[in-house]
């Protein structure tokens, strides 16, 4: 029995490297049909993340607000709820640290008002993700449409909030009033992009993995997920589990918010959804809901998603491409039956081996 | 108001409620089989943009809009192949959909015309017609209001009354509202789910392909970039507060319209548009929530009078 559970382990891992690859081999057979110069174009898109270092940087910096949101939907995806809110958290999570950082900008040090920003993104992403959760628990309302709802409030109050409260008029561009420089987060690894936010996500995954399998709460909230019944039968708080798991994971998306702003920009800009809701999504179900493998699973999106932008910045193709590559992955790893059969003929000969052993034994 | 803004203003509801209809009827099939449809998004979005390149090329806007159908019905069995096939999870195979559906429709366009966001110089793609109702554009307002609209607005109102009939009246529809309300019990009398599901989804496709070609082929006339917008969502929340009704689907999706008119001639102002715009979203919002409340307490009252 312990055998079988072994194979599907390692089988699951298989899996979604199989899907990865034939994803891959998909979009490169895309390019080389499309691309007057294949050969060029596929080898940018496999070896130009890696062929400068700032390059290389890129693929970190891409990381960070995908891991934020990766942990995010671990939280969401574990109790299997799809509260897809993370994507407006992101948003609110930004603009309300904007807000803040504007305001205070000159009254207190760099270091209390980085502290100040990151507990807004936070609790904004609380409060965005708290709605659904609530309407979904309280009032049986579907969560999925309710929070697919909230991404679209959550971009028109913050779309509002800059236009008409934040807007710096003297600028070219919708963009907020600027904020102390003092706040922008340094950069982590000189001649790249990469900048203090990518400890910060990193800080986030730990304390979520810490979470999640070594903290009661973890593994109450995957009993929850995997059984309500069994976990309501047993005397856990079936309920409270299902909505802080959820708080939990919109805190995160929001910090995300919070961290993407203020580490690239030193003005809020957002006028639209940044799509790293459904990109942590994507990572939740590439790391298996596990949190220790966000960086993971994000640093393989990211890679493509750089390779991608090398592709489109050196040749005309449109980088929307990896889209395709994002949806295979996702749909591949998500159909139980992909490989299945595979998977059980591996099971069912090494439990036939196993019983042949026992049988020679006796 | 002047009368001149009214009309102008109803025209703009019903021209702007049309691809929310088309959307909300594709989630309400789904709703009544006891499905989820996220993917009316991508359903549209290919139904746009193959309605553009076949009506392009075969210079006809009626195999243009007929291929639209069928993009968006090919998106809808891609559905089933995963999650009925592929024993996929079904929120995360549509969301993958959606995502696909997003670039891939850029990425089509682009090796077939080199243009990234928009199809109007490089194919010249033909629009549906819009159609003068004798009798009733000769009367003042209402006659400017209804009268003049493009076909598939009419088809809109015809496509809500004959999917209610066939769900409510027809024995395939029986079916489907069997599966959706227990497809384990539709199971035991021989009614079978996985093709009551590929019949949902396809006429789901289909219903999302003929709002994509409106939009693309009727609403503007060329294909854009991501250009359904969010309409797919918005038409799975108004067919999810009335439970799956088509008429009531159409009438709800009807208020976005209102909501999405009046926000568009608020713009015109100096109104905050984005308040105006998040209105209708808050209100399904509550109207969700009401309707569960009373949904789930009929149900609870059900189960104490049985025990």
């Amino acid at each position: 029995m312990n055998n079988a559970k072994k194979i599907e382990t390692w089988f699951d891992l298989f899996r979604i490297l199989v899907a990865v690859l034939l994803a891959y081999v998909i979009a490169l057979i895309i390019l080389g049909i499309i691309s007057d110069d294949p050969l060029y174009v596929i080898g940018q898109f496999i070896t130009g993340p890696f062929s400068t270092f700032r390059r290389f940087g890129n693929i970190l910096t891409t990381m960070i607000p995908i891991m934020f949101t990766g942990v995010c939907m671990c939280f969401v995806y574990a109790i299997n709820k799809f509260n897809l809110v993370g994507e407006g958290a992101v948003n609110l999570g930004g603009c309300l640290s904007a807000c803040v950082a504007i305001a205070l900008s000159d009254k207190v040090p760099a270091w209390l008002l980085l502290i100040i920003v990151l507990v807004v993104g936070a609790l904004a992403g609380m409060a965005c993700s708290l709605i659904p959760a609530l309407a979904d628990q309280l009032f049986h309302a579907d969560v999925c449409v309710v929070s697919l709802m909230m991404n679209y409030i959550l971009l028109y109050i913050t779309s509002y909030i800059l236009k008409y409260r934040i807007k710096d008029p003297g600028s070219s561009i919708t963009a907020s009033y600027k904020w102390a420089s003092s706040l922008k987060l340094g950069n982590l690894i000189p001649g790249t992009s990469v900048h203090f936010g990518f400890l910060i996500a990193i800080a986030c995954v730990v304390i979520a993995a810490i979470l999640f399998y070594k903290m009661s709460f973890g593994y109450r909230m995957r009993v929850v997920g995997m059984n309500p019944v069994f976990a309501k039968y047993i005397g856990m708080p079936v309920m409270a589990t299902i909505i802080l798991a959820q708080v939990i994971g919109g805190a995160f998306a929001g910090i995300g918010g919070t961290v993407q702003v203020i580490g690239m920009f030193q003005s809020y800009q957002w006028t639209s959804l940044t799509g790293y809701g459904f990109d942590g999504l994507m990572i939740a179900v590439l790391a298996r809901k596990n949190p220790a493998f966000v960086p993971l699973s994000a640093f393989l999106i990211a890679y493509i998603r750089t390779g991608a932008d090398i592709v489109s910045r050196t040749t005309d193709i449109p980088p929307e491409f990896v889209s395709i590559i994002q949806g295979i992955i996702i749909v591949l790893v998500a159909a139980e039956m992909f490989l299945s059969r595979f998977k059980s003929k591996l099971i069912f000969n090494s439990a036939k081996k196993a019983l042949a052993q026992k049988e020679g034994k006796a | 108001m002047n009368v001149r803004l009214i009309t102008s203003f109803g025209f703009a509801v019903l021209r702007l409620s049309t691809p929310l209809v088309f959307a909300a009827l594709s989630a309400a099939i789904c709703e009544k089989a006891g499905l989820f449809n996220m993917a009316a998004e991508s359903m549209m979005l290919w139904g746009a943009l193959i309605g553009v390149i076949v009506s392009g090329a075969t210079h006809s806007a009626l195999i243009g809009f007929l291929a639209a159908m069928a993009a968006g019905a090919v998106t809808g069995m891609l559905i089933w192949v995963a999650t009925v096939k592929g024993k996929a999870d079904l929120m995360l195979a549509q969301i993958a959909i959606n995502l696909a559906s997003s670039g891939g429709t850029i990425f089509l366009l682009f090796a077939l015309t080199g243009e990234k966001s928009n199809s109007a110089v490089a194919i010249k793609s033909l629009a549906l017609p819009k159609i003068n109702i004798p009798g009733i554009s000769a009367i003042p307002v209402v006659g400017k209001i209804l009268s003049g609209q493009n076909i598939l607005t009419y088809g809109a109102v015809v496509a809500a009354i004959v999917l209610s009939i066939f769900v409510f009246k027809s024995k395939t529809g029986h079916h489907i509202r069997a599966v959706g309300e227990n497809p384990h019990a539709a199971e035991s009398v021989g009614i079978s789910v996985p093709k009551v599901y590929f019949l949902a989804w396809t006429i789901a496709g289909v219903l999302g392909g003929i709002g994509g070609a409106f939009m693309s082929m009727g609403y503007l006339t060329s294909f854009t970039k991501d250009m359904v917008a969010g309409r797919g969502y918005i038409g799975l929340c108004a067919s999810s507060m009335v439970g799956g009704s088509p008429i009531g689907a159409m009438l709800c999706a009807l208020i976005f319209g209102v909501a999405d008119a009046v926000s568009n001639q608020l713009q015109l102002t100096n109104a905050p548009a984005d308040l105006v715009l998040m209105m209708p979203y808050i209100v399904t919002i509550v109207v969700l929530v009401l309707l569960s409340v009373v949904k789930h307490g009929r149900a609870t009252r059900k189960v104490k009078a049985k025990s």
